[in-house]
């Protein structure tokens, strides 16, 4: 380090300024200036201090006003048909149905919520137990329909026994705070999503997270602890579609005695010979201590489960609070998911299909220019990487027909915006092509792509 | 009418996660840190090259930690609450004239500090003594002209203070974690830093050829 010498501080410009010379001023003696809508967000009216509980209703609501019509409408569109790979989407902006859209939004991998038998195990599960299951999965909410399912799913892990949940995010929930305690440690991925972190608070465990797949970081944040430790990680990441990096995390699970689990939400069902997923996929299936996932996906359906040994599956059933103070999941929405996991267990093709369509599609995006960032998986980010311009592309995406979501901070980080592109078995070839050749165009006018 | 109007060639405004638990020790009773994510909350370290202001230039660094700003209508609702716990400048007159107007906790003796542009890279390195005392890097990502409305919050004995400052300037933000920090084991940080603090920004700004002005100073 070298030392300066006295005198004023140093200013040294390796390369030339790319800024105009002109200064930005203010007139001291102004008020403040009002600052544009479109540069603040949901973070800025997350924290506020005052007296008033509503304190931020009112400025949030006045933000609101201006950026909803800007382009945050583009959130909560009606879908006016089912979630298949062309939709018609209400335009809240003007108010037109905006009809057979490319589909990009929908997780529907597998193409399985619209498929006709499961739409008939459906009706057939309505006709016998009506829409709900008016009870607590541990009082009277659990049908026939519950119990071979979860022995299904298990089944289909390979594990000894699964749990099942009404959500993705309240099995998280149930399963990290069903487990740990106060002075636990809980050491999770960066981006891991937020229903695990919601697990890691509730559980009122010592939280930690390590830097995105840096298993040399994991082991910095294990090591200096004692105590009972659970590492969290996913499958499939689901902002950026890349893989966890399973057997470097396995092995600083295994140096520091840590338990691991996964979120195989967007894997499970695809990925792997049989579709158990990315555990299978690398071969450490037996490395994981808990394996968790999602049926609103690659099932196209609702729910969620937690699958491993059977000790495991029944102290959850004790402890997972998310579970027995919901509503079981509807039998409806049970029998049609049975039908959906028959399907993936004796429909090997799709996920062939599926696989076929990811990389027709990288292939399309890649050829044009597209940035899609470290994505390997049926998860594909545009990476547009412009906060400012993101939601007008969206506009133009929506009106040239492409139903994609935007994503931007909060939900990714600063400049980190992209469109989050779902591809499904379900896509015809023509559909891909099209859909590419919309965002192609739109990109190409922002300067994004070539 | 403004409290002060500073006149900037750079400016640059690193995010640290830091234990929650560690930030409660810098706060007073009254403030509350935001969290980043669960029990981590932030620290930031802003430095700034005035090149024009009632003291002429002087170079200035400031340690805080983030805050919730007090609730405001639109339009005056901040970006953003900051307590400075430690700061420090070049120039012992615009220390004085400072402390006296916001009371921020100026370190007694003047630092000097280098700020080194190379490739994208916006280096801060500041020396107390002759001896370092942090480094601090930035990196640029795209440009725009903005207004940032903040709030400041200080204490005066057991007096509560709060001010709004308007920052308006050429400015790039990112979340890529390409910069970085090395604090060096100099007395003026010594007793300020429990704990651990992260060694890679999660958020940097960084600032040009822009004005900072203070609106107003209140009691609450």
């Amino acid at each position: 380090m070298t030392k300066l010498k006295d005198g004023m501080s140093e200013v040294e410009t390796g390369v030339k300024s790319e800024l105009a010379p002109n200064r930005i001023s203010v007139d001291p003696d102004s008020l403040p200036t009002i600052p544009a809508a479109m540069e603040y967000d949901y973070t800025n009216f997350y924290f506020g201090a005052g007296t008033d509980a509503f304190a931020l209703l009112e400025p949030f609501d006045d933000w609101w006003g201006q950026v909803k019509p800007a382009g945050y409408y583009l959130y909560e569109l009606p879908l006016r048909s089912a979630p298949s790979t062309r939709v018609d989407v209400e335009d809240t902006k003007t108010g037109e149905i905006r009809r057979g859209l490319v589909n990009f939004a929908s997780y529907n991998y597998l193409g399985l919520s619209y498929r006709p038998e499961v739409k008939e195990a459906i009706k057939e599960a309505a006709d016998v137990y009506g829409g709900g299951s008016s009870g607590s999965p541990i009082l009277s909410g659990t049908t026939h329909l519950h119990e071979q399912f979860a022995e299904e799913v298990a089944a289909f892990k390979g594990k000894e026994a699964a749990l099942i949940f009404p959500t993705g995010y309240s099995a998280n929930i149930g399963t990290i705070a069903g487990l740990m305690r106060s002075g636990d440690l809980i050491v999770a991925d960066q981006y891991a999503h937020a229903s695990i972190v919601d697990g890691m608070i509730l559980s009122k465990s010592k939280s930690r997270f390590f830097r995105h797949n840096r298993a040399d970081d994991l082991d910095r944040k294990l090591k200096d602890f004692d105590g009972k430790k659970l590492v969290i990680v996913e499958g499939v990441y689901s902002m950026d579609g890349d893989v966890t990096a399973l057997a470097e995390i396995v092995g600083v699970c295994r140096d520091r005695g840590a338990r691991i689990m996964i979120d195989e939400a967007h894997s499970a069902f695809v990925y792997g010979d049989t579709g158990k997923g990315i555990v299978e996929d690398v071969g450490l299936d037996d490395e994981v201590d808990i394996h968790l996932g999602t049926f609103s996906k690659s099932l196209g359906g609702q729910g969620g489960y937690t699958a491993g040994s059977l000790k495991l599956i029944n102290y959850l059933r004790g402890f997972s609070r998310s579970r027995f103070f919901s509503c079981a999941l509807s039998p409806v929405v049970v029998a049609g998911l049975r039908k959906a996991l028959e399907i993936v267990r004796d429909e090997p093709e799709l996920r062939t299909k599926l696989w076929e369509n990811v990389a027709c599609m990288q292939k399309l995006l890649g050829d044009a220019g597209v940035p899609i960032g470290d994505s390997t998986s049926q998860v594909i980010p545009v990476m547009v990487r412009d906060d400012a311009r993101i939601l007008a592309m969206g506009e133009e995406l929506f009106r040239e027909g492409v139903y994609i979501n935007p994503v931007i901070y909060p939900a990714v980080g600063k400049h980190k915006s992209r469109f989050r592109m779902s591809i499904s078995a379900a896509h015809t070839t023509e559909e891909l092509e099209e859909g590419a050749a919309v965002i192609q165009r739109v990109l190409q006018r922002y300067g994004i792509c070539p | 009418m403004s409290l002060g109007s500073y006149h900037f060639h750079t400016g640059v405004s690193a995010f640290f996660e830091m234990a929650t638990a560690d930030a409660r020790v810098l706060l007073p009773q009254h403030l509350e840190p935001i969290e980043v994510r669960h029990q981590r909350s932030v620290l930031s370290v802003t430095a700034f090259l005035f090149d024009d202001s009632v003291v002429g230039p002087y170079t200035e660094i400031m340690f805080s930690v983030i805050v919730p700003p007090t609730v405001a209508q639109w339009g005056q609702h901040a970006k953003a609450g900051f307590f400075p716990f430690l700061a420090a400048t070049s120039s012992e007159q615009a220390r004085r004239i400072k402390s006296e107007r916001f009371h921020f906790p100026y370190h007694d003796e003047n630092i000097k500090a280098q700020f080194i542009e190379r490739e994208g890279r916006m280096r801060v390195c500041v020396f107390g003594g002759g001896d370092p005392i942090v480094n601090v890097s930035v990196t640029r990502g795209s440009w725009e002209t903005t207004t940032h409305l903040l709030q400041g919050f200080m204490m005066n004995g057991t007096e509560r203070l709060r001010t709004t400052l308007q920052i308006s300037s050429e400015y790039t933000v990112h979340e890529n974690e390409q910069g970085e920090m090395t604090l060096f084991p100099h007395p003026m940080i010594a007793k300020h830093f429990p704990g651990e603090v992260s060694v890679y920004p999660f958020r940097e700004h960084w600032f040009k050829n822009g004005t900072e002005v203070f609106h107003k100073l209140e009691t609450f």
